[in-house]
């Protein structure tokens, strides 16, 4: 009936009618891309199993927030320092410094210290001040601190911050920062009117977060999971932060759930290197930074290309490559040898906060952190057996490609705050992280510290976060 | 005025191409060997007076104080559990550990197995500032009017001189078990300086140049001034820059890996092509077939499998540390090398499938070489010092190999080689046989196959005395 109404009319008032319909069509094309050019493209939620066996078909999860207390025995620590005391060890090159790895004539004064005067005692008592929880979340249980301020003046909002770790880092990492966020007055802090509640829980697998029993545990699930965990603590909207894995994790979560998470703040920023166009923004921007949009800080910290991006990721990744490839070999010495373990993760506590550490007989561990609070982060790996597991992370975030190519092209759009410290492994400027963070609020240089921000400098990050997140409120 | 122009530039022309020919010429003829590398790795300072040159009897011992501080290890281990259905894809499966150690705190005898050790006579001597520790086995009969030809054997990581215990009576006495009784070797096995009994360097740069500096300073020590060599794995490098060395002295080698490493345009034109225009390439059917596909076979696998390489080429003494202290760490470590390297699907298999091939006294023996002698760092370093400037990007990596070359390629070989690629750095080669099975530990795994493969090479060498013809 149409073409015969089409046919029935003459040739003029045919255009009359055809050109409007095809202008409507045109219209139409264009509005709906434009639609779905904002309309926010998020990751699916998903759903998962983690306990041993086949999930239960019947009965509820129990969803109970249980308070927690770390314990120690005299049984694990006498264990422990006859594990210290009969350690061998392999004398360093002459002249190697870092060079080759941690220098075993450093370790063994460490382990000295360790045997005689680091007491665990005490220490637990450190890391019992702040209350302790676990709950039960798609069958593993859920490691949590839960911080609330002890004072909150008349009229002035709580902020729910949620910070997340990272390898071979611990939620005690932020022990430093923490009373900075929750009472910033008496810090000498005050960042306007915000003040947070802080929850800082243990990535499944990592200390007293119980470890996945199934495969494909990677950062999404981590950030489900930690979606559920706020909500179960009862919050809709939340603030997130995150280094290293709670850089991914938390940008996961953004991407998850963006009515959630009211603003995320990073202290490290990964970006995929995209292509073609990447690699001659690079090239050009050795010599007009400014035409790539670089600043002059961003070519001081990215150039030379090779020598920072290539060469040293490669000298500094051996660690990332097998543990990835082969976890549970990379990590079964480190199990059963305390002082393997503490060389280990204490290495890189040395060259991820600055690079030049490496000249260093000492690694200059002990000019940035005291070995009190460094080995009480080894100890969480020790005393919970979780480093194999903490390493199996690695495997199941980097095993499937196209998984992580997909989530590439998910954007974030919820306002992000960057933190971007001079000695971080790898600088992201402005201009790239764009390409993923479509909201940036604020972007600062830090002055000084390293991948380790919480641990090493937790007035900048905290100064930081709060600048970020007054912004936020404003908006 | 155009003539002479047009002839300026025929001129220059000529004048160029004749440069480019000359070049060609002279960089053909300028025959490049290898310099012998002077070291000296003792501690501290070398001293002035001569180094002692004597060859002592050496005898690998043990006491009851090493035993039961093992045995103690082995009892406090603690194990992580595995994920479920996981196999050897994460690793050394602790479930399949768990029955090692027991069987090693149980029915392991490490006296006995010191007793198999010092079957055969070792020996230590000073080079370079080092004591270096050495297996050498004479021939127990000889043929009327033949004489043992000297074979220097050289392991990789993670073995040790121990890999060839099974194969030294099939070259020292050959009649004996069935082969050809033509030829018969004098065997001699040292270890790497930094590996099992031989003394660890002190010093910094101790790299395969080194290693083979070394051992041509035992040859020639022992009195060798022609000798044979083989080795896979280090062994494999180390045999190479011997033979780079002193291609004089050495009459053959024989190899067991021939990696490339200084891969040019040609190598990847035949990567991307190779599987449709074999021929073109100079692959054969069998290349083929274990080199393609070559994004699974070749890149992905060693990205798989290449974890290890990368840490111990960068912190070696990080990752060594923890396998120095535990012994389960130690065993978890080496033996998923021996599951993955005999052949890549065993990370399928529950229990690694390593006791398919090897026999857990053997596995355990050569665990125990590492742990006794508290070599696994230092033997760890010498990745460092061979990869630290990048692959392809040493001298020695450019230069050619003119010695008669003899290759065995097995087939569950982690990276296959084949002859195309072997001839332009190895450009004798005498003999290259795919041998039926086999993987990466060669010589532990199936010593009957190479041994066959090593008298038949030297045969062919011998027959044609082609060490002469250089």
């Amino acid at each position: 009936t149409i073409l015969f109404l089409l046919r029935s009319f003459e040739y003029s008032q045919k255009n009359a009618v055809l050109v409007p319909a095809a202008a409507l069509g045109v219209g139409g094309i264009l509005v709906f891309w434009l639609r779905s050019r904002h309309k926010i493209k998020t990751i699916e939620m998903g759903d998962g199993w983690w306990g041993s066996g086949e999930r239960p078909l019947k009965g509820k999860e129990d969803e109970s927030i249980r308070p927690f207390k770390i314990e120690t025995s005299d049984k694990e620590i006498e264990d422990l320092h006859r594990r210290l005391e009969q350690a061998r060890y392999t004398p360093p090159l002459e002249g190697a410094a870092f060079h080759y790895g941690f220098n075993s004539n450093y370790l063994q004064k460490v382990v000295a210290y360790w045997r005689n005067q680091f007491d665990w005692r005490k220490q637990v008592e450190v890391l019992n001040k702040y209350p302790h929880f676990q709950t039960t979340i798609e069958g593993i249980d859920i490691h949590f601190i839960h911080v609330k301020p002890s004072y909150v003046p008349h009229g002035r909002a709580v902020q729910p911050l949620l910070m997340v770790h990272g390898w071979p880092g611990s939620f005690y990492e932020f022990y430093k920062i923490i009373p900075l966020l929750t009472e910033p007055a008496e810090h000498g802090l005050n960042e306007g009117d915000v003040v947070f509640e802080v929850i800082c829980p243990s990535i499944p697998g990592y200390g007293f977060s119980e470890a996945p029993h199934q495969k494909g545990f990677d950062t999404i699930a981590t950030a489900r999971i930690f979606h559920k965990l706020m909500n179960r603590l009862g919050f809709k909207q939340y603030y997130v932060q995150g280094g290293d894995w709670g850089s991914r994790v938390t940008t996961n979560m953004a991407q998850m759930l963006p009515q959630s998470v009211k603003g995320l703040h990073l202290n490290v920023v990964f970006v995929n290197k995209q292509g073609l166009g990447r690699i001659i923004s690079v090239m050009l921007g050795a010599y007009l930074p400014w035409l790539v949009g670089l600043t002059r800080e961003d070519a001081r910290r990215i150039y030379p290309f090779m020598q920072k991006n290539v060469y040293e990721i490669l000298r500094e990744s051996g660690y990332l490559h097998i543990q990835a490839t082969k976890p549970d070999t990379a990590g079964c010495g480190l199990n059963d040898s305390p002082v393997g373990l503490a060389a280990y993760i204490l290495e890189k506590f040395s060259t991820w906060t600055d690079k030049s550490f490496l000249d260093k007989d000492d690694g200059s561990l002990e000019s940035k952190y005291s070995l009190d609070e460094l080995l009480t982060n080894v100890m969480i790996y020790w005393v919970t057996s979780s480093i194999v597991s903490s390493m199996r992370y690695y495997k199941e975030n980097f095993s499937n490609d196209p998984h992580l190519t997909a989530h590439a092209r998910v954007g974030v759009h919820v306002p992000t705050g960057i933190a971007a410290f001079p000695q971080e492994l790898l600088h992201t400027p402005r201009v790239w992280a764009k390409q993923v963070f479509k909201n940036i609020v604020t972007y600062s240089y830090m002055p000084r510290g390293g991948h380790f921000a919480a641990f090493e400098e937790p007035k900048l990050l905290a100064q930081d976060i709060m600048h970020f997140v007054r912004k936020v409120e404003q908006l | 005025e155009c003539s002479s122009l047009a002839g300026i530039m025929l001129l220059e022309v000529f004048l160029a191409l004749g440069a480019v020919i000359i070049y060609f010429f002279l960089s053909k003829k300028k025959e490049e060997t290898l310099s012998f590398k002077e070291g000296w790795w003792g501690k501290g300072q070398k001293p002035d007076a001569e180094e002692d040159t004597t060859i002592r009897p050496f005898k690998v011992e043990t006491t009851e104080e090493e035993l039961s501080d093992l045995f103690r290890r082995l009892d406090q281990a603690r194990f992580a559990e595995p994920l479920e259905n996981s196999c050897f894809h994460y690793g050394t499966n602790t479930v399949y550990l768990r029955k090692v150690v027991s069987y090693w705190k149980n029915q392991f005898n490490w006296k006995k197995q010191v007793e198999v050790l010092n079957k055969y006579p070792q020996f230590k001597t000073k080079i370079q500032g080092i004591d270096i520790h050495f297996v050498h086995v004479k021939p127990p009969r000889l043929p009327e009017g033949r004489s043992a030809k000297p074979l220097l054997m050289v392991h990789g990581w993670p073995g040790s001189f121990y890999e060839f215990y099974k194969i030294i009576p099939l070259l020292t006495d050959p009649a004996s078990h069935g082969l050809s009784h033509e030829h018969v070797f004098e065997v001699i096995c040292p270890s790497i300086p930094g590996y099992g009994f031989s003394e660890a360097p002190h010093k910094k740069d101790f790299n395969s140049v080194s290693a083979a500096s070394v051992f041509y300073e035992l040859m020639l020590r022992l009195g060798f001034n022609e000798f044979y060599a083989q080795g896979g794995d280090w062994g494999w490098l180390i045999c190479t820059n011997l033979a780079q060395m002193a291609p004089s002295h050495m009459k053959g080698l024989h190899l067991n890996l021939a990696s490339v490493t200084n891969m040019g345009f040609t190598h990847l034109l035949s990567i991307l092509l190779g599987r449709y225009f074999p021929g073109l390439f100079g692959f054969q059917e069998e290349d083929v077939r274990q080199m393609f596909p070559f994004w699974k076979k070749g890149i992905y696998r060693i990205l798989l499998e290449s974890g290890y390489a990368h840490i111990q080429a960068t912190k070696p003494d990080t990752v060594g540390c923890g396998l120095n202290d535990s012994p389960v760490g130690l065993a978890a470590y080496i033996l998923e090398k021996f599951s993955t390297w005999t052949d890549l699907k065993f990370h399928n298999l529950e229990d690694g499938g390593l006791e398919r091939k090897f026999n857990l006294d053997d596995l355990l023996t050569n665990i125990m070489i590492y742990w006794v002698s508290g070599c696994i760092v230092s033997s760890m370093r010498f990745y460092k010092e061979n990869l630290q400037k990048g692959i392809g990007r040493q001298k020695h990596e450019r230069l050619t190999v003119r010695v008669p070359t003899g290759i065995a390629s097995f087939p569950n070989e982690l990276l296959h080689t084949p002859q195309a690629w072997a001839q332009k750095k190895y450009t004798n080669i005498v003999s290259f046989r795919f041998m039926p099975r086999g993987g990466h530990f060669a010589a532990l795994e199936e010593p009957e196959l190479l041994a066959e493969d090593i008298l038949q090479f030297v045969g062919k060498v011998e027959k044609e005395q082609l060490w002469k013809k250089k």
